[in-house]
């Protein structure tokens, strides 16, 4: 009897049921921060909105509950597993690893983040070899890099690693002619990424 | 008669050689952008602004509209193809764009994006060219009160896209709404619902956000648990035939184009309005009036067109606001319209007779944007689907890179990528108990539009509702707020009214 | 998991590498794209400057690395200065002010943000300046002609007042006015400055405080028509519209500041590339030109005067605001 069986659908209905309704609670509560009166003399006050509309929050999920608990949802009579075990599993991995990720980019860096990443998730979901899961998880953060860095300009958190791209940038706008650039960008992208689909082809 | 001359100019100067190689490499970078989630026409055209200060401002121009509307051609591959919005206007083109593609139509749903968006282009250019200084007239007269009762009617129209739990669906709805009031009150300047403090929340929740949490992470977190992993797309050909029944598909959309065109013209005209509420308002109006409105949301083509040939006729649209009124309806016209500025060109009522030639080149570029970027789409339709082969375990980790640096992007704050995880996972299991999602998206997406406009409306009538109703004070947003009500109203009468009809008929 | 092993030894190495090889001593110039914040959206006064100093530099080169405008409007500038201020030290960091610098510290102190200690003035471009709108064929303002029938209007009648949002410039000027001449208005906000003069031509406002850039296009199509310029004398863009100082009321004077800080904790070597960087910008002839005919003032101020400068105008700030409350 695992800890996935003993979570019904039921049991995880009202649980959410109940949870909203705390959550619109504390948003009320925070709503009224603000002044949530609207009269005549005075303009709607900033917290009238998000207040009502966290009241009406609340008496939906109230109004779930009074559903479940007269059993007039299909959910509140459902005894079967919310989620079954391994499911569970897969979605647990990928969350945690997911919450990792979102850490590590904000110490490490998205670029060496993404490596790490993508080589754990590869490796625990696919049957890919490690040569595959290397190239993959290299060549991805550089594409990335290229398209957000150098074409769009939009410059993505590079945490502890930044100094490590310093030489980069100066590659990038030094005076370098076009040709060299694009010798670069071959040398970078096309040939890991050429190999990555020569490895799906043949290594598997 | 002039003016059509000039926008024929337009059109012959974008198809010189030079020109035509920009708009074509234009329209790749749009596509691109476009199709990445998170970033949308704004980003290609921002980086492309200081290049204008390079070329000649006419190859500018054509280079910017070329990317604006790859951008919007973008957006549905990605809804399509990943399930995940490539950009705000391709919300609605998820509800049907990927159970579409789940079923194994793709190829259907890609032509159906790429047809929609191209009529809903052509049409838009027809109507400004023919049009345009009139409705900039209604464009601007169209003031606060009016736009709060259109933003009533749009959710009006969206009455049918719940659940068929009540409770549940409106509260999908108000969570949409509350969400959306966090960040500054535009209308008393304070930070309401700064929770704990985090500077993040100052700026609010993008809706992008919630977008990608929930059709990103949300959905891959569903797929895996259908699948355990173990999925295996089916093999899609690409053969002539395939691409016959694709278009034959199309017979059956004339509806929603119609629906799409001019409805997201007239919202695109209006300032502050633009392509997003346009693509959700066409869909929901879209599906209200099919015959067969049951099947939305599990896979019609009509359901693909609606929002894509609206958006694309939006984005022209709310060209005419940023030229006559100087008022930006999306973030990536207020940088276009930064750029006319460095050129040297005023947006205001003159700028149709003192420039002309801008304005009509702008046009006429479009246009041939719109067609280039049509062809470009059909071509490539073989490439986009190559995603589907791509197995599940290699194409998961990829999506939540492009999820991360999605939410990452348009605020540069990883606050919004611990947001969008958290949308995911609460997205996820509240849709595994039957909270409909999409709600709360709409909502997110109207609900600061509407409460602007609501408070300063009541701001104008010392706090009277009557604003909204007054027939001769303001026939424009009477008018419609009546239409709203009606809509409203409508499918609460639809059960009563065949019950009565069915009696009839047995009696 | 080996693999996980060796890559983490080669980032480990990798870096130690480049730490080593920074800290050498050179004159400073950027080692990546420079960010520039701009505390408002986009579209707006302050995201046009910007916008236009990053266009100047990329264009000469002026720059080895190119500057990133990036739009934080969060919280009137509370989200971008929050950003600052947490950037301490950061050499690749720069914010372009709007007066909302002056105010945000003071109506929101739950944010923390010290002016004086958060940040490294720079150096001020420019100052945009205000103006007295009303639309040509506005039904309540009909019969305006001067300053003076306005106030009288504005006395005895409840004006509507489009402005660029609550506790922005545009209401504290209207503040201001309401102590000097004895007149209120109501007050509607708008997201923008565009859509208050839109506001204003489409009937909805009776009256607006915008910038010259802001109302361009309806004044050149008369739509719209200026009564009053808040500077000591008149501007070349306007050369019809009266300064204050003619009509007798020096004390309505009021600018916006278009002014570029740094994060606090940067070296002095740090501080002079920028400011110089500015000031190449500054002495741009396209950066001139645009700017005049804009209606804008080029007042470039650095070192000890911008200081000053910028204590006097939080000190003042201070104070309208505590009028206003």
């Amino acid at each position: 009897m695992s800890i996935t069986n003993k979570i019904t659908v039921k049991r995880a209905e009202i649980a959410v049921a109940v949870i909203l309704a705390l959550c619109s609670i504390a948003l009320m509560i925070k709503s009224a921060e603000n002044r949530i009166t609207w009269n005549a003399e005075e303009n709607m006050g900033a917290g009238f909105l998000p207040f009502y509309l966290s009241l009406g929050m609340l008496i939906c999920t109230i109004l779930t509950i009074i559903k479940f608990v007269l059993k007039r949802s299909p959910q509140s009579k459902d005894d079967n597993p919310f989620i079954d075990a391994v499911a569970f599993k897969f979605i647990a991995v990928t969350i945690i690893s997911l919450v990792v990720l979102v850490l590590a980019i904000g110490y490490l860096g998205i670029y060496f983040s993404l490596i790490f990443f993508l080589a754990f998730y590869l490796r625990y979901f696919s049957e890919k070899s490690i040569a595959f899961i290397t190239i993959f998880a290299i060549t991805t953060p550089i594409l990335t890099f290229l398209f957000f860095e150098w074409m769009l300009k939009i410059p993505l958190p590079q945490g502890i690693s930044e100094p490590l791209f310093y030489p980069v940038y100066d590659f990038m706008y030094g005076g370098f002619s076009f040709a060299v650039k694009m010798i670069f960008i071959i040398l970078t992208v096309v040939l890991p990424t050429a190999l990555v689909f020569l490895t799906t082809r043949f290594i598997k | 008669m002039e003016t059509v001359g000039f926008l024929l100019d337009g059109i012959f100067t974008s198809l010189q050689w030079f020109n035509l190689v920009l708009l074509i490499f234009g329209c790749l970078i749009g596509l691109f952008v476009g199709a990445m989630p998170g970033l949308g026409s704004v980003n290609g055209v921002a980086i492309l602004i200081p290049i204008t200060f390079i070329i000649p401002p006419t190859a500018a121009i054509i280079f910017l509209a070329a990317v604006y509307y790859g951008a919007m051609y973008g957006g549905a591959i990605s809804s399509v193809m990943l399930g995940i919005p490539g950009a705000s206007t391709a919300v609605a083109t998820v509800f049907d764009g990927r159970p579409l593609a789940v079923k194994g139509e793709a190829m259907t749903a890609l032509t159906a994006a790429a047809v929609g968006s191209f009529v809903g282009g052509t049409v838009s250019v027809i109507l400004f060219t023919l049009f345009a200084p009139p409705l900039a007239e209604v464009a601007l007269r169209f003031n606060a009160p009016e736009t709060f009762a259109l933003m009533v009617m749009a959710f009006a129209t969206f009455v049918g896209l719940g659940g068929d739990d009540v409770p549940k669906t409106i509260f999908s709805i108000l969570i949409g709404l509350a969400l959306s009031t966090i960040g500054l009150d535009l209308i008393t300047g304070k930070p309401r619902l700064i929770f704990f403090n985090i500077p993040g929340f100052l700026h609010g929740i993008n809706f992008l956000v919630l977008a990608i949490g929930i059709y990103g992470i949300g959905e891959m977190l569903w797929t895996l648990e259908e699948t355990k992993g173990k999925v295996q797309m089916s093999k899609l050909s690409v053969n002539m035939k395939e691409v016959g029944r694709a278009f034959g598909a199309l017979k059956k959309t004339i509806m929603a184009m119609n629906i799409g065109s001019f409805l997201g013209f007239f919202v695109g005209i209006l300032p502050a309005a633009g392509a997003t509420p346009a693509s959700l308002m066409s869909y929901g109006i879209t599906k209200q009036l099919s015959k067969n409105s049951k099947e939305f949301g599990e896979g019609v083509p009509a359901g693909v067109v609606a929002p894509e040939c609206a958006n694309n006729s939006a984005s022209t649209g709310s060209m005419l606001p940023m030229l006559t009124l100087g008022i930006p309806g999306s973030p990536t016209t207020a940088i276009l319209l930064g750029g006319m500025i460095l050129w040297g060109l005023t947006p205001g009522p003159l700028l149709f007779t003192q420039e002309p030639e801008f304005v009509w080149g702008l046009i006429g570029s479009l246009y041939i944007a719109n067609f280039f970027t049509l062809v470009l789409n059909i071509a490539l339709i073989p490439a986009f689907l190559m995603v589907l082969r791509i197995p599940f375990a290699i194409l998961a980790p990829v999506i939540f890179v492009l999820c991360v640096t999605g939410g990452y992007a348009p605020t540069q704050s990883l606050h919004d990528v611990w947001l969008m995880l958290l949308f995911g996972i609460a997205g996820y299991i509240l849709r595994k108990l039957d909270y409909p999602v999409a709600p709360a998206v709409l909502s997110i997406v109207l609900g600061p539009l509407a409460e602007k406009a609501l408070r300063q409306s009541l701001i104008l009538s010392d706090g009277s509702m009557g604003i909204f109703f007054d027939i001769s004070e303001k026939p424009i947003a009477a008018v419609i707020m009546y239409i709203a009500i009606v809509l409203l109203i409508m499918p609460a009468f639809g059960p009563l009214y065949r019950r009565f009809y069915k009696k009839k008929q047995t009696a | 998991m080996s693999i996980i092993k060796k890559l983490a030894l080669v980032v480990v190495s990798l870096s130690l590498v480049a730490v080593s090889s920074v800290s050498s001593a050179k004159p400073f110039s950027p080692k990546k794209p420079v960010e520039l914040i701009i505390p408002a959206g986009q579209g707006g006064g302050a995201d046009e400057i910007a916008r236009l100093v990053q266009g100047v530099i990329e264009k000469n080169d002026y720059a080895s690395k190119p500057v990133i405008p990036i739009n934080k409007s969060g919280g009137s500038g509370g989200e971008a200065m929050t950003y600052v201020k947490k950037k301490a030290g950061d050499e690749h960091t720069l914010i372009i002010t709007l007066n909302n610098v002056l105010t945000t510290p003071v109506n929101q102190p739950e944010l923390g943000i010290d002016f004086f200690n958060d940040f490294t003035p720079l150096a001020r471009l420019i100052t945009d300046t205000f103006l007295v709108w009303i639309a040509t064929e506005g039904k309540n303002t009909a019969g305006v002609e001067t300053f003076d029938d306005f106030i009288d209007l504005a006395k005895g009648n409840g004006l509507v007042m489009g402005g660029t949002g609550s506790m922005s410039e545009d209401e504290l000027l209207l503040g201001m006015m309401r102590g000097q001449f004895g007149f209120d208005a109501k007050y509607v906000p708008y997201s923008g400055g565009g859509a208050v003069a839109k506001g204003l031509v489409g009937g909805e406002s009776d009256f607006t405080l915008n910038n010259p850039s802001e109302q361009m296009g309806f004044y050149q199509s008369g739509d719209s028509k200026a009564l009053v310029m808040m500077t000591p004398e008149r501007n070349p863009a306007f050369p019809e519209v009266p300064s204050s100082y003619e009509l007798g009321y020096p004390d309505l004077e009021y600018y916006m500041m278009r002014a570029f800080m740094a994060p606090a904790g940067i070296d002095a070597e740090v501080e002079k590339y920028y400011t110089g960087l500015l000031h190449t910008v500054y002495h741009d002839d396209e950066f001139q030109t645009f700017n005049i005919d804009d209606g804008k003032l080029m007042s470039w101020l650095e070192g000890f005067g911008l200081k000053d400068f910028l204590a006097i105008e939080y000190e003042k700030h201070g104070e309208i605001i505590k009028n206003f409350n």
